[in-house]
């Protein structure tokens, strides 16, 4: 099983690398429909801003303004809230579908922003990127202790630019977790009763400050 | 630590332990029964515009289906009885320890997390055998050699940084997942946490692979255990503390979190 899965993996990355030096050399890559940029630039960019900002800047507040800024340029949240949703986002009225995004915004950036911060004296390391269809994957570990954290961005071109829409950490994905997870919740509950939940977990993370990352050396 | 209270640790670890499997004994039918239905409310349609569904990257990550990881939960209640008492063991008792840990200066605690590691080599090099990995076994094999003389007993991981051979996790769970036997339902055991029914049977044997295991008498071997869980934790971003204060449910936002992973580490 490992072998056939091996090959046709091998197959793909090769024929992927095939398709590459074909079709770069004679026509640019905006001729595919894609934005100019490459996906691991605009990943480095975030990724180095935000650790930077983390590193430079001492107030707690103008610190999450200014990562918040960042994330929310590269991230999709609209896309990654949909994902969330999964079957249920078609049952949903487009008021609830704006409140769902606003508050899922919020509590995914914090829960992405939490695991960041916890890894803000770490090395980052890029791993290799890959583009298939309108898709694109960037590969990047963390090292942390005796491990290395694989942390991937799977990107799509939107408005012009290639956003984020699901992180893949240690192979689970955030949206599929997250789908999974409310799923069993709106089947309980339904969607207004998801979004009461949401209200009041963002309402106890507001009221709270977030907690110092305990020094670990 | 004294060692009327490993005991009665033991204790409770066990008879947890069994609790837990005769709950999912008793739950069988239930299990039959239930799954399919929880399975198929679970399952989402690939709907229009669902661009998770049709991923083009989703043969790597989501092995084509979109719901594989998916396991049913019949146990939820117990588990969930299960995942409070850890919950409160983590935050009252465990975590506070590791929390002392941290006094030891941190590559000290790096090197004693690697040499506890160490001792799980030949559960890994075993795993990989067992699904006929020759060359995995080969690394697990030369890590477990260099590591052990060169390394210091581990303390050290030469055979990393010299040749870049990577650790391969394995475990026994996964090779009853390489020859096609399902997670089962979805467990959570004491103290140890989050777990499906073949993870938790497969952990029985497994602890014959522990070098440990032959070296010391039961006491020992409980303290040994918890002392390296307690260090490995003393090393850890406060992962679970982190989760816990961002997810509406951590209970579900775990267990997805858990089957998604392990689904994984079965499929490569």
């Amino acid at each position: 099983m490992s072998f056939t899965l091996c090959t046709s993996r091998l197959l793909a990355v090769t024929t992927l690398l095939a398709s590459l030096l074909v079709a770069l050399p004679p026509m640019p890559v905006q001729a595919a429909g894609l934005p100019a940029e490459e996906p691991t630039a605009v990943i480095r960019q975030t990724v180095d801003g935000i650790l930077e900002q983390l590193r430079t800047l001492p107030d707690a507040q103008s610190r999450r303004d200014r990562i918040s800024a960042l994330v929310r340029g590269q991230f999709s949240f609209e896309l990654m809230a949909q994902g969330a949703m999964g079957p249920y986002w078609h049952q949903a009225s487009a008021q609830q579908r704006s409140t769902f995004v606003a508050l899922f915004t919020e509590l995914l950036e914090a829960t992405y922003m939490g695991r960041i911060t916890a890894y803000t004296n770490e090395q980052v390391r890029y791993g290799q990127q890959q583009v298939r269809q309108n898709r694109a994957l960037v590969e990047t570990y963390i090292q942390s202790g005796n491990t290395e954290i694989p942390i991937f961005y799977k990107l799509l071109p939107h408005q012009d630019r290639w956003q984020v829409y699901d992180v893949v950490i240690e192979e689970v994905s955030l949206v599929r977790t997250y789908r999974s997870s409310y799923t069993d919740i709106l089947r309980r509950r339904g969607i207004p009763g998801l979004l009461q939940e949401m209200e009041q977990k963002l309402e106890q993370l507001r009221a709270e400050t977030p907690p110092a990352v305990e020094e670990r050396a | 630590m004294e060692p009327r209270l490993l005991r009665r640790l033991a204790s409770l670890l066990l008879s947890g332990l069994l609790v837990s499997l005769l709950a999912t004994a008793g739950a069988m039918p239930v299990l039959a029964a239930v799954a399919p239905s929880a399975v198929a409310g679970t399952l989402s349609g690939p709907g229009e515009d669902d661009f998770i569904a049709d991923d083009p990257f989703a043969e790597d990550l989501y092995n084509g289906e979109l719901d594989d990881a998916i396991l049913a939960d019949p146990l939820e209640p117990v588990n969930r009885a299960l995942f409070w008492f850890n919950d409160k063991s983590y935050f009252y008792l465990i975590k506070p320890v590791a929390r002392g840990f941290r006094l030891v200066p941190e590559p000290l605690r790096s090197g004693v997390d690697r040499m506890f590691d160490n001792l799980k080599a030949p559960l890994r090099a075993v795993s990989c055998l067992l699904q006929w990995r020759w060359r995995q076994t080969g690394v697990e094999l030369t890590r477990l050699l260099v590591n052990s003389t060169c390394g210091l007993a581990g303390f050290y991981d030469p055979a990393l940084n010299w040749w870049d051979l990577r650790k391969q996790d394995e475990d026994f769970g996964q090779v009853l997942g390489h020859y096609g036997v399902g997670g089962g339902c979805y467990l959570v055991l004491p103290l140890l946490g989050p777990s499906t029914l073949r993870d938790g049977l497969a952990l029985l044997p497994q602890s014959y692979a522990d070098p440990l295991y032959w070296m010391l008498h039961r006491d020992g071997l409980l303290g040994c255990r918890a002392g390296a869980l307690v260090n490995s934790l003393s090393l850890d971003a406060d992962t679970y503390e982190s989760l816990v204060r961002e997810q509406i449910d951590p209970y579900l936002f775990l267990r997805d979190a858990y089957l998604q992973r392990r689904a994984a580490q079965v499929r490569d």
